[in-house]
């Protein structure tokens, strides 16, 4: 896992962008994108950056579900939430993974190693049902190959 | 022609025709999000590899998608001599030794694996790809540069007519661009279907500057991949569509705000607007007629209202992607307070072919009421989960039949859902209804922005409700107590149907809802029951079956199953005991048994042991069925 960022980088990261230009979101990708989270300092540093107040960027963060406020996990399985997966037993295999890692959806494991995410249909349903395990799709799953991956995920397999 | 676009175009079909005449076979791979999924990267690699080691002369270069979704990756491959042009399909990374080998060294064709040729003669074994089942009635317009160009160089935009709709707009007044655009009859493609030129006149006669042009590239409707597939195939169609109507209504500064999943598209589009740039086709005096444009590439983060106008907007210029209360409209209020226009991908992206081919051309493709062609995706129980292009009018039914591919063996359609969680499931007999817009605003629902998504016999429409009526309860804002806590109660009431506890009195309560959720401030909320709505409606036997009996006939409601050892003695109980996650298997003194409040009802154990396992009802067989009935 990466340290976390002094307050300096994050200055630097973000010392292009400007109050009232609709910069908050384009601030926290890119920090996100370079540490992979968004710190507690980071929210301090871009509030100062923007001239506004952590509670308005917290609020930001806490409202869309792809800004973290935790490290990302070593390996994510993001689960298709979307329609197509749906009908081809994706709640299914939502329950397996859930009990098979002993998380909820959005968990993850004390160590960090791996977690758990819903996802959302990107046009890929094609491949139904299917998860993405960091990013890169899965598809066509029964429980059973869900289960495995899980096993697999966890080192137990 | 502007003098300085005329030279662009000029020097990228010089550019085009010499990469055509390098004497080299060209392989085009699609790479998209779609074919991705399915091994492009690794397909595309593979070639790379292959084409090095082995010495062979070719060029090979990445492509946007034909729509051919499910047998990705596709790949064309063109002579050397460029003679003929031929479209394949599933080429994994495993065939592409033998691939390369026969189309490009040997220069043979591999007819098991073609689609279609796409220039030059048939052949006995390989028909033309137009006369392809899947293409065949397809009008290609909006997607005739998709497959065919490199989407991440302008040049192969421009010189396949790109920003020449800009250069006649460049000659026209805004008045003018306007009236062609109204005459085209192009109504938004979100949606909605509101005319488009009459938005864009709206904002041309704005009384505030600057003023900003704003595209809705959210497509958070899941089963709907439309406009992904215009964004990674053919970026430049939309940002020139947002030029011409930035110059019919004198906006400054535009905002392609990309949902978070597809980060594809947002790199595809900001290559593009890159550019661009450099072209001087975005920026200051763009090509010297001092009309200045800019252009940002805004990523969301994952929410499902930042795709309504307003929420998008307060997620560009605010903090929270929070809906606003309109009127006032965008147009009078939007970014920033200041007059701003926000229009669909697919709208943008007509735009363009009006101003190069004309309003009539434009229109005429189309007999109904609704003009132009539209893009649809298809997903759930057909067996091509695609993309195409057609002009309005076939039925749902020719859509399944041609395009989609039939329904998948064993289904029997039982309905349909069009236009995203907040509109409405229809059923089966509705296929005969016509791909247009009101034929499903008259059932109180949308034909909506492209995604259309097919069910069978072993979808339950309580289930079907729940899972629509979740998404919207995720994505609700929080700020209206209607939305807010009217789905969540909605969520409960289709969640105690699941599980085998509601009452008849909750079809009534769930009634009362949707009275209650259109006092909500936005469309989400108010929208959100549609699909109750429209259950209740057509297919409101099988709520009171499901309350009333207690069983799931679909199969799909697992609250009403319970898993059951069968045979103690089936070999392959050791694999159920095994696969399950929950540990629910325990050994009652040499008898296996599945406890029921460890039991998360996945079905894993049924997969690896179907004749160890019995999936039987939860509830026992009610002898009354109406002692269901009664209030609470
Ligand atoms: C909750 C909600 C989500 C929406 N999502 C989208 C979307 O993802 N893409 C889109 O173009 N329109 C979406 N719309 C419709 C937009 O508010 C707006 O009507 C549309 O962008 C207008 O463009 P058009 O006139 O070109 O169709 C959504 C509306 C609602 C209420
Ligand atoms: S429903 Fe899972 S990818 Fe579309």
């Amino acid at each position: 896992m990466k340290a976390e960022p002094t307050t300096q980088e994050l200055r630097k990261l973000v010392a292009d962008f400007r109050p009232g230009r609709g910069h908050v979101m384009p601030a926290l990708h890119r920090i996100q994108d370079t540490y992979g989270y968004i710190t507690r300092k980071a929210i301090e540093v871009v509030a100062r950056q923007l001239n506004t107040t952590p509670a308005l960027v917290y609020g930001t963060v806490s409202f869309y579900d792809d800004f973290r406020t935790e490290p990302p996990p070593e390996t994510e399985i993001k689960w298709c939430s979307g329609p197509a997966c749906h009908m081809r037993g994706g709640d299914r295999i939502r329950r397996a993974l859930e009990a098979e890692l002993n998380m909820p959806m959005g968990g993850h494991s004390d160590d960090h190693r791996y977690g758990l995410h819903l996802g959302q249909c990107n046009g890929t349903c094609h491949e139904a049902p299917q998860v993405w395990v960091n990013e890169k799709v899965v598809g066509n799953l029964s429980v059973v190959d869900a289960i495995h991956l899980a096993r697999r995920v966890k080192g137990s397999e | 022609m502007n003098k300085q676009l005329q030279a662009l175009i000029d020097s990228a079909q010089q550019k085009w025709a010499a990469e055509r005449a390098s004497g080299r076979p060209r392989v085009n791979v699609c790479v998209d999000t779609s074919s991705l999924a399915r091994g492009a990267e690794e397909t595309l690699q593979k070639m790379h590899e292959v084409a090095r080691t082995q010495n062979i002369a070719v060029d090979i270069n990445v492509t946007g998608s034909w729509g051919f979704c499910w047998l990705e990756p596709t790949v064309t491959v063109r002579t050397a001599a460029g003679t003929r042009t031929v479209l394949y399909a599933e080429i994994t990374p495993d065939r592409v030794e033998e691939f390369l080998q026969q189309t490009v060294v040997e220069g043979v064709d591999i007819p098991e694996w073609a689609l279609g040729v796409v220039e030059g003669n048939p052949t006995g074994e390989i028909d033309l790809l137009s006369d392809h089942p899947f293409m065949v009635g397809q009008v290609r317009r909006l997607m005739a540069n998709c497959g065919t160009i490199d989407p991440g160089n302008i040049d192969h935009y421009l010189a396949h007519h790109g920003y020449e709709g800009f250069g006649h707009a460049l000659e026209m007044s805004d008045e003018d661009i306007i009236k062609e655009m109204l005459d085209s009859g192009l109504g938004g493609r979100g949606g909605g279907g509101f005319p488009t030129g009459r938005k864009w006149d709206f904002l041309r006669n704005a009384s505030a500057s600057p003023r900003y042009m704003v595209c809705n590239a959210d497509e958070g409707d899941p089963g709907s991949w439309v406009n992904r597939v215009l964004m990674e195939g053919d970026p430049h169609l939309i940002i020139e569509g947002m030029m011409i109507a930035a110059l019919a209504s004198n906006a400054r500064e535009g905002y392609i705000y990309v949902r978070y999943e597809y980060p594809l598209a947002v790199e595809r589009l900001q290559t593009a607007v890159d550019q661009a740039y450099e072209k001087g086709l975005l920026g200051t005096d763009i090509l010297g007629t001092g009309f200045d444009f800019d252009m940002v590439v805004f990523r969301g983060a994952g929410s499902y209202v930042c795709g309504e106008e307003t929420g998008l907007m307060s997620s560009i210029d605010a903090y929270r992607g929070m809906p606003r209360i309109k009127p006032p409209f965008p147009a009078q209020a939007g970014l920033w307070n200041m007059p701003t226009n926000v229009n669909n991908v697919e709208s943008y992206a007509n735009a363009p072919l009006i101003m190069r081919n004309g309003a009539l051309w434009w229109s005429e493709v189309s007999d109904q009421k609704d003009k132009g062609t539209k893009m649809f995706t298809f997903s759930g129980c057909v067996n091509q989960p695609g993309c195409a292009e057609i002009p309005y009018g076939p039925t749902v039914r020719e859509l399944i039949e041609r395009y989609a591919g039939g329904l998948t063996e064993g289904s029997e359609l039982k309905g349909f859902q069009a236009g995203g969680p907040l509109s409405g499931i229809l059923p089966a007999h509705d296929a005969d209804l016509p791909l247009a817009l009101d034929p499903y605003r008259e059932r109180g629902m949308f034909l909506g922005s492209g995604g259309i998504v097919f069910f069978d016999q072993h979808t339950n429409i309580v289930d079907l409700c729940l899972w629509m009526v979740s998404f919207c309860e995720f994505e609700s804002c929080g700020r209206c107590t209607t939305c807010q806590g009217g789905s969540a109660r909605a969520v409960e009431l289709l969640r105690k149907m699941e599980n085998g506890t509601a009452r008849e009195s909750d079809i009534e309560r769930l009634r009362d809802l949707i009275q209650t959720l259109v006092w909500s401030n936005c469309l989400h909320g108010q929208f959100t029951l549609t699909s109750v709505k429209l259950a209740l409606n057509f297919f409101e036997d099988e709520f009171h079956y499901v309350i009333n009996h207690r069983r799931d006939p679909a199969g799909s409601l697992d609250g009403l199953h319970r898993y059951v050892v069968r045979s103690q003695t089936d070999p392959q109980l050791p694999d159920a005991v095994d696969i399950c996650p929950a540990s629910a298997f325990y050994d009652d003194n040499g008898t296996w048994t599945i406890d029921d409040e460890l039991c998360v009802q996945c079905g894993a154990c049924k997969e690896v042991a179907p004749n160890a396992i019995d999936v039987l009802d939860r509830f026992p067989a009610r002898e009354h069925a109406a002692a269901a009935a009664g209030g609470s």
